[in-house]
């Protein structure tokens, strides 16, 4: 048997395991313990497992396909009888919108941060002037918990959209800015020599060689910043929403439905999955000049 | 020296160059006084021990490095630190070769800069592209590239301007022997074509003797003019049966003599 097969066998194995443990695991264990002593049974009860704290599969599925307006409480199908529009009009924030707004707001909050840190890391990495200038005020910014600003930008910008596009951009502003600073710094002076000696003037180096050598740097942070837009707007989200992934899991919390903030929780990861995905594929192609990444002809 | 400029023209002149390194009371002295003419189409080397400051002479020239003292003419143009001129090409040792463009990108970099349409500019780095042997590696990125395939794309890259001054700081003095005596055919080769006015800094004397006309031996830090050769030998050359001829021998170890006193000081300093 070649070890791919084992390697998914297991993994399939394992992905059973866990959901059997997930679906029957209290029952079973309140079974295991059901002749011993009260003093005992409270002991050797394991409290996580509890449906309570964990949900279930079969609820969090059913509860799936109830915020996906894909069926009623009661379990019928909504697409086959044209319930479904209705229903998304009626759940403003099924599974649906919020994993739109979700998306929509990352996608925007990474733009802005990665599009803003290389702006300014790239004048600031290569104006020493500048960059001696904005030093303290960039290296204070940078110490402060960028969390701890949350409940000020959703104070100023409000519950919609741009709070947390806003919250994205903080965090992910820092991560792009500090790579960009260090690459645009860092780019060769021979590299700069050679274009000088071909004829190039200031603005054609700077097009030739200083920013496609800096952005070596910023397409290594990519896969970072996306998954750091991710964060902030789902920490938006928490602290003041209408719609959105972290809205429906702040709700559950509130709400002491564990089912619901599952779905939320798995939808996450699925979004997650695939944006990283994406983006390295992105990545693979935009630096398919570095060893790293392959570097084969094209 | 009046003499000399009947015959041939003087495509560079150096004047008492003279370059220091440091503060106001920790100058240390890189380049002293050096005074050379570099005649058109003439193939000069410059050989020395390393810190000698043989490439600082060509930065110098070059207009890369401010110098501390005397004066560089081109064509009776005096040289102004950081002001380049389109008619010399510089060659680096370090591998400068950008590695996010392709070969064809780097080659047509030059004639990119300079507004050349895409059309005529394809055309002469397919022709470019023939004569460094890189067909068949056109999209190539660098990374894929042996060093001194890379070499050839720096070559290429500043050859295609047509320079007719060419600086060439150590450019094989990272390759292996086989592949520098490859580059040697090819440059020779190209020479003989175009006839550019070289400057090739070097501390490889096999090399000297292969290329040049000219061999100037400097001294050991500060850099002087120490001694001129002439390499008399017909061209064109043959880089790989010229190293077997007896006055190759002869020549290389009359300059070896000069050399090595000049090794020998700076690794007794050292």
């Amino acid at each position: 048997m070649p070890t791919s097969f084992w390697i998914n066998f297991w993994r399939i194995a394992l992905l059973v395991m866990l959901l059997a443990t997930w679906q029957w695991g209290s029952n079973v264990n309140k079974w295991l313990v059901s002749g011993l002593d009260p003093a005992w049974q409270r002991a050797l009860t394991i409290q996580v497992l509890e449906p309570f704290f964990i949900s279930k599969p079969t609820l969090i599925w059913s509860r799936f396909l109830q915020l996906g307006c894909l069926t009623n409480p009661s379990g019928d199908w909504l697409i086959t009888n044209g319930g479904f529009v209705e229903c998304l009009t009626k759940k403003p924030n099924n599974l649906w919108y919020a994993t739109l707004a979700t998306l929509r707001n990352t996608f925007w909050g990474f733009l802005v941060g990665v599009g803003s840190g290389v702006a300014v890391g790239l004048i600031l990495g290569r104006s020493a002037f500048l960059a001696a200038i904005f030093e303290p005020f960039i290296v204070a910014f940078n110490s402060l918990p960028r969390i701890a600003l949350v409940p000020l930008i959703v104070l100023i910008f409000g519950l919609g959209d741009a709070s947390k596009v806003m919250t994205a951009w903080v965090i992910v502003f820092f991560v792009v800015f500090f790579s960009t600073f260090e690459g645009a710094r860092s780019v060769d002076h021979d590299h700069i020599n050679v274009a000088r000696l071909l004829g190039a003037n200031d603005w054609q180096v700077t097009w030739t060689v200083i920013v496609p050598s800096t952005l070596g740097w910023v397409f290594a942070v990519l896969t970072p910043a996306l998954s750091f837009s991710l964060i902030g707007v789902i920490i938006g989200e928490f602290i003041g929403a209408q719609v959105g992934l972290g809205k429906i899991i702040i709700e559950a919390e509130a709400t002491l439905e564990t089912a619901d903030m599952m779905v939320a929780l798995f939808v996450l990861m699925i979004v997650g999955v695939v944006l990283a995905l994406l983006i390295r594929r992105i990545q693979r192609y935009l630096l398919r000049w570095q060893s790293q990444f392959g570097g084969g002809m094209n | 020296m009046e003499q000399v400029r009947d015959t041939k023209e003087s495509r560079i002149v150096l004047k008492d160059l003279t370059k220091t390194y440091g503060g106001r009371n920790t100058e240390v002295p890189a380049v002293d006084h050096v005074s050379l003419e570099v005649q058109s189409g003439e193939f000069v080397a410059l050989i020395g021990p390393s810190g000698c400051g043989k490439s600082t002479i060509l930065n110098m020239i070059a207009g890369l490095m401010p110098r501390s003292g005397g004066e560089i003419l081109i064509d009776g143009n005096p040289v102004v630190t950081g002001r380049l001129t389109p008619k010399v090409g510089y060659v680096f040792q370090r591998d400068t070769v950008y590695p996010w463009r392709t070969v064809t990108r780097n080659i047509g970099l030059g004639l990119e800069l300079n507004g050349v349409a895409k059309r005529e500019r394809q055309v002469e780095i397919a022709r470019f592209i023939e004569r460094a042997g890189l067909k068949g590696f056109e999209h190539a990125f660098p990374i894929t590239l042996s060093g001194g395939m890379r070499q050839r794309v720096s070559l290429m890259r500043t050859l295609i301007m047509r320079p007719e001054i060419l600086l060439m700081d150590e450019p094989f003095g990272a390759l292996d022997t086989h592949t520098k005596l490859e580059m040697h055919s090819l440059l020779l080769e190209i020479w003989n074509e175009e006839q550019q006015t070289v400057v090739f800094v070097t501390h490889d004397l096999g090399e000297a003797l292969t290329l040049s006309d000219k061999i100037i031996v400097l001294s050991a830090r500060p850099g002087r003019l120490k001694q001129v050769f002439n390499v008399p030998f017909a061209r064109p050359r043959d880089a790989v049966s010229l190293r077997e001829t007896p006055e190759f021998s002869e020549l290389f170890s009359q300059i070896w003599h000069s050399l090595g006193e000049e090794f020998r000081r700076t690794s007794a300093e050292g």
